[in-house]
């Protein structure tokens, strides 16, 4: 648990929470200080939507303060040229913000990464061309002054005291939603997406909808802000709102630590007050002041070298050092797991029909025909670049067929992605283990556990019993809550599998789950997938151990070149002269497709 | 008559800002292709590029070409020194870390110059000693040609250094397949380090070469590294005729836009360009479809 | 012996300079852009208030006491000016204030300043700033609505041209002094032939200058905010054969300007608030600030020079900090003999109310006429 803080942590925190927005009550302090109060406060409050895009769904965003300006430029328009009142106006600029970020989630459908940098850059730029030329509505560079404060419940906010109250308020209750958002079923989605995204995709984690979710959250929280922000000085012009800010804004959430709201905050009060700081150094060091910028670039690069996860990151190693959380996980009272599936008329669980799978010229699968029986293991085996995984990867939802069908449980499935084939009972493991490195087992788990129509009660506990029940089918329940990116090899391989028991699969994808497993492991292994077997789970796999694949098969099909050679039980396909000449080499050495 | 002079002269500073575009582009690709990381200095290179070319030869007084050369050693230096200081620690992590690694990069390398240059811009001369030319109207700037001139020749002597000398290939194998390349017995870290090399030389090239014309300032590689980005998602990540083409479209693109839609409005088609690209042909024009394998 | 004892006492100013604020001294604060994008003309501004600063105190300082300058960073954004401002307001003891020269960051902190109440100087010329019921804005510049109106009079009734093309960056600057030139114009019965307006750090004005050709337009009156542009506009301008007379806005005649386009600005006409050879005291000045800091001196540096030569004048004069008091002195300033010209300080706090014209001729300004205006 990620989220666990410690009581007398939590009372450090709420004290110093507490203190902060009073000490411009209680010390005489000048308008100055107040407004730099002012400006940590909002700025940190669209850091915490950096937090959520940048930090929990590990999705670029450098347009983050073209979201700060539209929440800005809501309430300045509706205040001051609309003469509508504060909260609509707010309204109105967060609603825009969220559409806006929603439409820029949407173009990572097909974009990731580099793409994703470059959309967003572009989106800012577009938006400050707007603000400075679009006179008639933005009132271009000159921006927008004597904008007004509102008011709550009676309780005029004019002054700044405590208007700047307000913000913090605000502020808290946000950073309270963001630190809780990674244990719920959505923060999981957003951080199973970081740590893997196809892992998550094919593990029934809806991932452009997740990515889109994360976008539209960033530019909501951006917005509101930019809106306070506009209150609060009430005076804006776009040089508030260009590309610099959205790098500064960046700056700020991975100088504190961009996976934890409280690294925000930290990284935003560090972010507006080195400058003032940097003018109180001695005269000798006064140079410093003047490469301040230069330095700020330096930070960026030392901070992604040496303090990848930010401050909050350093502090939280330094806390799991002193304080020994205890590795093992209390498992008794752990329900046994559930697996039944309930059959229909078909026999074919899964029929492959005419299946094909060309890239450019090269036909790695060309055309084959597979039923896998309800309650069998079925093996798919061929040498290297038959077209093994490229099949699995077919019928999982990875690559869509050129030709053919995937028919599963009677419903042609051949064009769906793959978070709706998990959505339909397809779950699968893959050959170079996909974990969510840095998530507990547990939260690996309860990620497989919440796919679409698994039948098992509503809510979080329901999640959480039923991943503890996976885990401990396969033997890991008491190492729930260690990170997975700590465990060993063999240990990662179950931790996989159970994550997709925990999705109370119909249909079994293993691809090589003996690979890189020792004599033991494998002897347990293969008990494990016989008390699978003893449950009516229907496993479909690949292999290349071919006793590993005698013992527990039903049923082999042999593919070279991407065509079917062989099919049958177990003894009869392993003497067929034409799989031993395959596998011998006669038949050719040539790699069709890896 | 008129209508089509102006279109001809649009058309011709067109490609003139394109093919700086493509250059800059150029250097990108190159990085893409061997690190698969974008660098957000690339426009800072061309910066410093230029300061070095004021310093060297307005400064100092070296002759044109002596200066020229010294540039480009100098940014060769650079090269090294950026890829141990902002790549190379990097290089076992994701692309996130490194990008944002290199935008750390710009931001120093832009405020680091402002320290030492000052603010002021710096006029520089142009390589030829004659304005430029006019035919039937339309007057075509020389440095403007000459820059066309050097995109064409970099381009053609990048092409034949990566498929005609061992080390092109080398630097090949090792932009396809790192881990094969370091099973072949190729130094990757070197091939690398060779390409940053490269990379900040085209780019000190693109600095001394619009010198002339935008004039040297602390912020002429960044807009230009903009559309020169936008330039390679156009033309096919990472694909070296798609950087020179996408670069060159751009250029006319925005060109013919600010003449025939709206002057102020200039930088957002570029962007406009690159958005309507990415959501019908996201893969460029010369790009291929490509997915992740399990 | 007297002589020497002023010496000592400069010398002694200037080491206890450093640690100043034990020293009782009366505090001006300067707001300037010391980093950031136009970094240039804050180093400029701050050489000019640097020299008044000695010259002041070399003479005595004001009310018996020296004269000091503190510095605020505003980092060339209209945010970091606001804070600059509370920044100064609330340390207590600043007298007056002399701000920035950008319209838009003096619009933003405009609120701030008339909640303080404390006069302040600015260089920014959008019109407006003085008339936007704050008492405590005064102008050491003369305002667009004079530059506007000394180019088209310049150029309608001196150079005889009737066809004009304004060309503007759509900044603040750039859209205000392209509003005002259209009006002063009309004055004159003149209707522009076109408005062209750019975005700033344009690489290219092709698509500009092609307008002004087809335009016919035999006179271009220009608003453009950055060197660079201008040095680029200036080469398109004459590659593509427009030989127009140029009347433009102080950035056509600037020192980096001019060092850009070279020979492509030759000819041009501009109108500046400051130019060296105007007047003896402008003459004076420029010996000195080329001697001090071996720069050619711009308007950058002479507002801030006058700036605090006018707050020091009205301090000495009122005989008191009291805001109210320097107010009503500097608002009684009247025919006092600036660099930037002769000062007659208006209720709205406007100083000056002309413009010299100049002329590029071959790389060197010249000055060609004072156009000053009544009202």
């Amino acid at each position: 648990m990620q989220n666990r803080i410690s009581l007398p942590a939590l009372i450090v925190l709420a004290i110093i929470a507490i203190a902060l927005p009073l000490i411009p009550y209680q010390l005489h302090v000048s308008t100055y200080v107040v407004q730099m109060f002012m400006q940590a406060v909002t700025y940190a409050i669209a850091v915490l939507g950096m937090v959520v895009v940048l930090g929990y769904t590990g999705q670029i965003n450098l347009a983050q303060a073209a979201f700060f300006g539209l929440g800005a430029y809501g309430v300045a328009l509706g205040t001051v040229s609309g003469g509508i009142n504060f909260w609509i106006s707010l309204a109105l600029g967060v609603g825009a913000a969220t559409v806006a970020g929603l439409a820029l989630g949407l173009t990572t459908l097909r974009l990731g990464g580099h793409y994703l940098a470059m959309i967003t850059i572009s989106f800012q730029q577009i938006f400050d061309l707007i603000l400075v030329n679009w006179v008639e509505v933005t009132h271009g560079p000159d921006g927008i002054a004597g904008i007004g404060r509102p008011s709550l419940f009676g309780w005029e906010l004019a002054d700044d005291k405590a208007y700047l109250l307000l913000c913090t308020i605000v502020l808290y209750l946000l950073v309270f939603a963001v630190w809780y958002l990674p244990s719920t079923r959505l923060g999981r989605a957003m951080r199973s997406v970081r740590e893997n995204e196809l892992a998550a995709e094919v593990v029934g984690v809806h991932t452009l909808r997740t990515k889109v979710i994360a976008f539209a959250l960033s530019a909501l929280l951006g917005a509101i802000g930019g809106a306070l922000y506009a209150g609060g000085f009430a005076y804006i012009s776009p040089d508030n709102f260009n590309f610099a800010r959205s790098v500064e804004f960046l700056t700020a959430t991975l100088l504190g630590g961009a996976q934890s709201p409280f690294g925000g905050v930290i990284g935003t009060v560090l972010i507006v007050q080195l400058p003032e700081w940097l003018k109180h150094l001695p005269e000798s060091l006064r140079f410093i002041k003047d490469v301040y910028l230069a330095v700020y670039g330096l930070g960026v690069i030392l901070i992604m070298v040496f303090l990848y996860e930010g401050i909050w990151g350093l502090i939280k190693n330094l806390r799991a050092k002193f304080v020994k959380s205890q590795a093992k996980t209390d498992v008794s009272g752990v329900q046994p797991l559930v697996l039944d599936v309930q059959g229909s008329g078909d026999s074919a669980l899964l029929r492959l029909e005419n299946l094909q799978k060309h890239f450019g010229g090269l036909k790695a699968v060309d055309g084959i025909d597979i039923d896998v029986q309800r309650g069998t293991v079925h093996a798919l085996i061929g040498p290297n670049g038959s077209g093994k995984t490229t099949s699995l990867n077919v019928v999982s939802g990875i690559y869509r067929p050129t030709g053919g069908k995937v028919i599963l449980d009677g419903e042609d499935v051949s064009q769906l992605k793959p978070h709706q084939r998990a959505g339909r009972g397809v779950g699968r493991t893959f050959q170079n283990i996909r974990l969510f490195a840095s998530l507990s087992a547990l939260e690996n788990v309860m990620v497989g556990a919440q796919r679409d129509n698994n039948p098992i009660p509503k809510g979080d506990k329901a999640l959480r019993d039923r991943a503890m029940s996976a885990l401990h089918f396969v033997g890991m329940a008491d190492r729930a809550h260690v990170i997975v990116r700590n465990l060993p090899y063999g240990h990662q391989r179950l931790v996989e599998i159970a994550r997709v028991l925990a999705g109370h699969p119909k249909l079994l994808l293993l691809d090589e789950p003996a690979a890189g497993l020792n004599q033991t492991e494998k002897m347990e292994f293969v008990e494990l997938l016989k008390r699978l077997r003893g449950h009516g789970l229907t496993i479909f796999l690949i292999d290349h151990d071919m006793g590993l694949v005698e013992k527990v098969s039903d049923r082999i099909t042999v593919l070279n070149f991407g065509r079917k050679i062989a099919e049958g039980a177990p003894a009869e396909v392993l003497r067929n002269p034409d799989v031993i000449a395959a596998y011998l080499g006669t038949a050719g050495e040539t790699n069709a497709a890896a | 008559m008129q209508f089509i002079t102006e279109n001809l002269q649009i058309l011709f500073t067109g490609l003139g800002l394109g093919s700086i575009y493509a250059l800059v582009a150029l250097g990108f690709v190159l990085i893409i292709r061997a690190t698969n990381v974008v660098n957000f200095a690339q426009g800072d290179f061309a910066m410093l590029g230029g300061y070095a070319m004021v310093l060297f030869f307005t400064g100092l007084g070296w002759p044109y070409w002596i200066a020229f050369i010294g540039a480009l050693l100098a940014m060769a230096v650079f090269g090294v020194l950026f890829n141990y200081g902002v790549y190379y620690p990097l290089r076992h992590r994701s692309f996130l870390p490194v990008l944002i690694s290199t935008l750390g990069a710009s931001i120093f390398l832009q405020n680091t110059v402002l320290y030492v240059a000052g603010p002021q811009p710096k006029p520089l001369d142009k390589l030829l000693n004659f304005d430029g030319i006019t035919l039937g109207g339309v007057f075509l700037d020389s440095q403007y040609i000459v820059i066309l001139v050097a995109t064409v020749a970099l381009v053609f002597f990048t092409f034949l250094f990566f498929e005609k000398t061992l080390l092109g290939k080398k630097l090949q194998a090792t932009s396809q397949d790192k881990d094969m390349a370091r099973l072949l017995g190729i130094p990757v870290a070197l091939m690398i380090a060779i390409t940053f090399i490269y990379s900040a030389v085209l780019g000190g090239i693109a600095g001394v070469l619009v010198g002339p014309i935008l004039f040297v300032s602390i912020g002429m590689g960044s807009i230009i590294a903009l559309k020169a980005f936008a330039a390679t998602i156009i033309g096919g990540f990472g694909d070296v005729k798609g950087a020179i083409v996408g670069g060159l479209l751009l250029g006319v693109i925005e060109s013919l836009a600010a003449q025939h839609i709206s002057v102020p409005y200039k930088d957002a088609y570029a962007f406009l360009a690159l958005f309507l690209f990415l959501l019908f042909r996201p893969q460029g024009i010369f790009g291929e479809k490509v997915s992740e394998k399990a | 012996m007297r002589r020497y004892a002023r010496f000592a006492a400069a010398a002694l100013a200037a080491a206890l300079a450093v640690c100043a604020h034990a020293q009782d001294t009366v505090k001006i604060g300067l707001v300037n852009e010391a980093t950031g994008p136009n970094a240039e003309a804050g180093v400029y501004t701050h050489n000019g208030a640097k020299l008044a600063l000695e010259e002041i105190n070399a003479a005595g300082g004001v009310l018996g006491k020296k004269l000091e300058l503190k510095l605020e960073d505003n980092q060339s954004t209209n945010p970091g000016t606001v804070l600059a401002f509370s920044k100064l307001f609330g340390e207590g003891g600043i007298v007056s204030i002399i701000g920035p020269i950008r319209s838009t960051q003096i619009q933003a902190a405009s609120p701030t300043v008339a909640k303080a109440g404390i006069p302040t100087m600015i260089g920014g010329t959008d019109p407006s700033l003085t008339k936007v019921n704050n008492r405590w804005v005064f102008r050491a510049r003369p305002n667009d609505s004079y530059s506007s109106r000394v180019i088209a009079d310049f150029g309608v009734n001196t150079l005889k041209k009737q066809k004009w093309a304004i060309i503007h960056s759509t900044d603040a600057f750039g859209s205000g002094g392209m509003n005002a030139l259209t009006t002063a114009l009309k004055a004159l019965g003149v209707t522009p032939v076109l408005v062209q307006g750019y975005t700033n750090n344009s690489q290219d004005f092709t698509p500009v200058v092609l307008a002004i050709k087809k335009s016919g337009a035999d006179v271009i009156g220009s608003y453009m905010t950055n060197s660079p542009d201008v040095g680029i506009f200036a080469k398109q301008l004459r590659q593509l054969g427009v030989t127009a007379e140029w009347v433009g806005s102080p950035s056509v005649v600037t020192d980096t300007a001019m060092k850009l386009a070279g020979p492509a600005l030759h000819g041009v006409y501009g109108i500046a608030d400051f130019t060296p050879d105007a007047t003896a005291e402008s003459k004076a000045y420029a010996k000195k600030y080329r001697d001090t800091y071996k720069l050619d001196p711009d308007v950058y540096s002479s507002w801030a020079y006058d700036a605090l030569r006018v707050l020091a004048l009205a301090i000495n004069t009122a005989k008191s900090t009291d805001p109210e008091a320097i107010r009503k002195a500097i608002v009684g300033i009247k025919g006092w003999k600036g660099v930037e010209g002769t000062y007659n300080f208006d209720e709205n706090g406007d100083g000056l109310r002309g413009y010299n014209v100049v002329k590029n001729e071959a790389g060197k300004v010249a000055f060609i006429k004072h156009i000053d205006f009544k009202d």
